[in-house]
This record gives structure tokens, sequence and C-alpha cells, in this order.
């Protein structure tokens, strides 16, 4: 019983750290966000299962954290107005070639950071752009002017 | 966007705004999802919590507990806020002021219950139990004399809550000092 009371409070709490922290910390997997998510993997292990090696064990906290996914799966897909609390939503911070200050400065975004996502699209200015939407995943998605 | 609007908005060479994207919601951050003081209020939380754990409040620091009599001193030196799985000792001095002849150190079953009991050092003349309680027998300690003992454990996961541990010496029948204390284990 222990494995999945842990199982559903780690999951919620991780949840609710990710949502908190911003997507901007979500969207990249420099090596070092590699080392801290292996770091995190292990802490999260230790107080998941602790010092119980059984398989019963492993099957008990997989299945828990993957029946808290889908019940959060389902219940943004089932119910949409809770969908902007459990996701997010997307923002704006480009419009018609002008950065949204206030956006960007939300997600602790600079130009740099944005000019370096849109030249991984080819787009070399910022006067190409007609709009930039910082997506609920975490990545940027870039709508050239036409004739850009 | 009307039809007029869009056909402005190619004429400026301007894309219309992108389906689903609401500018009131998405630009403006009029939504649920951008109120802020939900957000702030769990950061705060969470470094209420790292704060919390640096203060101590989760163990497992150890503490001291002195009970000082004419005839003995009762010192434990051993945290009182502990985690499921952890390693922690337990170290018990006792100063005779006066000759004592049979000690006897009593312990209350919160110290055991949920707890691995990996050594006791040095090993007690006898161990009993006394109504329940765990009862060491430590044999003569001198007057002026110093008697430590060391207990090492390690908190069992399942583990949890708050728990009496006291801890009485005697003499024989003679019930010389008692340190009251509570252990509270955290998941």
């Amino acid at each position: 019983m222990d494995i999945v009371l842990r199982g559903v409070a780690i999951f919620v709490f991780l949840y609710v750290l990710m949502r908190a922290i911003g997507r901007r910390e979500l969207s990249t997997l420099e090596p070092f966000d590699l080392i801290l998510l292996i770091v995190l993997g292990d802490a999260v292990q230790q107080g998941l299962t602790q010092d119980d090696y059984s398989l019963t064990g492993a099957f008990l906290a997989i299945g828990t954290i993957a029946v808290m996914q889908l019940l959060v799966s389902y219940t943004n897909f089932r119910f949409p107005r809770l969908r902007p609390l459990l996701e997010g939503e997307p923002i704006v911070i480009v419009q018609d070639g002008k950065l949204i200050d206030r956006n960007m400065r939300r997600e602790r975004l600079t130009p740099d950071d944005l000019m370096s996502a849109a030249r991984l699209q080819n787009i070399a200015s910022l006067d190409e752009i007609a709009w930039a939407v910082m997506e609920t995943s975490g990545s940027i998605s870039f709508i050239k002017k036409s004739g850009s | 966007m009307s039809r007029s609007c869009a056909a402005l908005a190619e004429l400026s060479g301007v894309a219309d705004v992108p389906e689903r994207i609401v500018l009131e919601r998405h630009r403006e951050l009029r939504s649920p999802a951008f109120f802020r003081p939900a957000r702030y209020a769990f950061l705060v939380a969470l470094l209420a919590l790292l704060v919390a754990g640096l203060a101590n409040v989760f163990g497992q620091r150890p503490a001291t507990h002195t009970v000082d009599t004419p005839r003995a001193k009762l010192e434990l030196y051993a945290p009182s806020h502990l985690r499921g799985g952890l390693l922690y000792e337990a170290r018990f001095t006792i100063e005779a002021h006066a000759d004592v002849k049979n000690a006897l150190l009593q312990l209350s079953p919160g110290w055991n219950e949920g707890m691995q009991m990996n050594t006791i050092e040095p090993g007690p003349v006898g161990e009993s139990s006394r109504d329940g309680d765990l009862l060491f027998t430590l044999g003569r300690i001198r007057a002026g004399t110093r008697f430590r003992l060391f207990l090492e454990f390690q908190t069992n996961p399942t583990n949890v809550g708050r728990k009496t541990a006291d801890a009485t010496l005697y003499d024989g029948a003679t019930k010389l000092a008692t340190v009251h204390r509570t252990v509270t284990v955290f998941p």
C-alpha cells in the first residue's frame, strides 16, 4: 500500500513542480539537463520504492505512475476547462516581428534564446516572423510572414 | 478574423492569428493558467520545505538530552526527528557521581518499534524485558567514572509517526534518572 501512496504523492509533487518552474526549463536537454534528469530519477526512485527490490514493488510503482498519467491525460481530454490548469496555455512571444517583452520575461526567455530557436527553423531575422508561440511543451513554433 | 481583416493582413504581409490562439488569453495572458499567485504560493511552499529541512525539522541532526541527579548523570545524544531508511546512532553517557552497583538502562518500546537495531557497543551484560520495555544490564559503574553505550539503528521505511522513546537509568530497583523524549519519523 505504501508504494502506491508514495507513487501518488511523488507524481502530484512532480506534476505541480513542473507546472510551477515553467516551460523554459522543460524545453531544452543540454548535457547538464540530462545529468539533472538522471539525478532526479535516482532521487525519486529512492523515495518511491526505498528498500523494496521486489518485482511486485516495481509493478506497483510503475503501475501507479502510469494510472496517474492516464488520469491526468483523460481529465485533460474530458474537461477542457481544466486544461489550462493541468497543461498550461501557449504564449505569444512575437507578433509581427516585435518581441512581446512581458511574455518573454515571464518565461525567462532572452532574444538570443528566441533567435537561436528561430535559426533552427531557417529564420534569420526577427522581421521574418509573423508569430512566435511558446507551446505548452516548451518548444517555440514560428509562423513566417507571408512572402518571407 | 473577418475576410476584410484577412485581406488587410495579407496586404501588409502579416499572417492571421494562428488558429486556436486567442490574443486576449495567449498574448495578454488572461487565463487561469497564468495565475501567478498560485505559482508563487507553490514556490514559497517549496522554499519553506527546504528551509525546514535545513532547520532540522525533518531530522536527522542529533540533540543532547541530559538529566543530572545526585547519584548519576544520564546524557543521551541522538536525533529525535528521522525519516524512513535513515541510519542513525544513539549515544548514552552515564557519569556516576556515586557508585552504581548494578546499572540498568530501560528503553521504552518506541526505541525499537519499526527500527532495525544494528549493533550495541559495548555489548550489555544482559538483555531482558521489564513491563514490555527493553532492559539492558550494564553492570557496575564506579563513582567518578563514565560509561558510554552506543546503539546503531536504521529506521524501517514503513515506520511513520511519533513514538515515545524514554530512557531510564536504574541502580538495581532504584530509579536514578529518566530522559523523556519522543521520536518523530517522517515518511
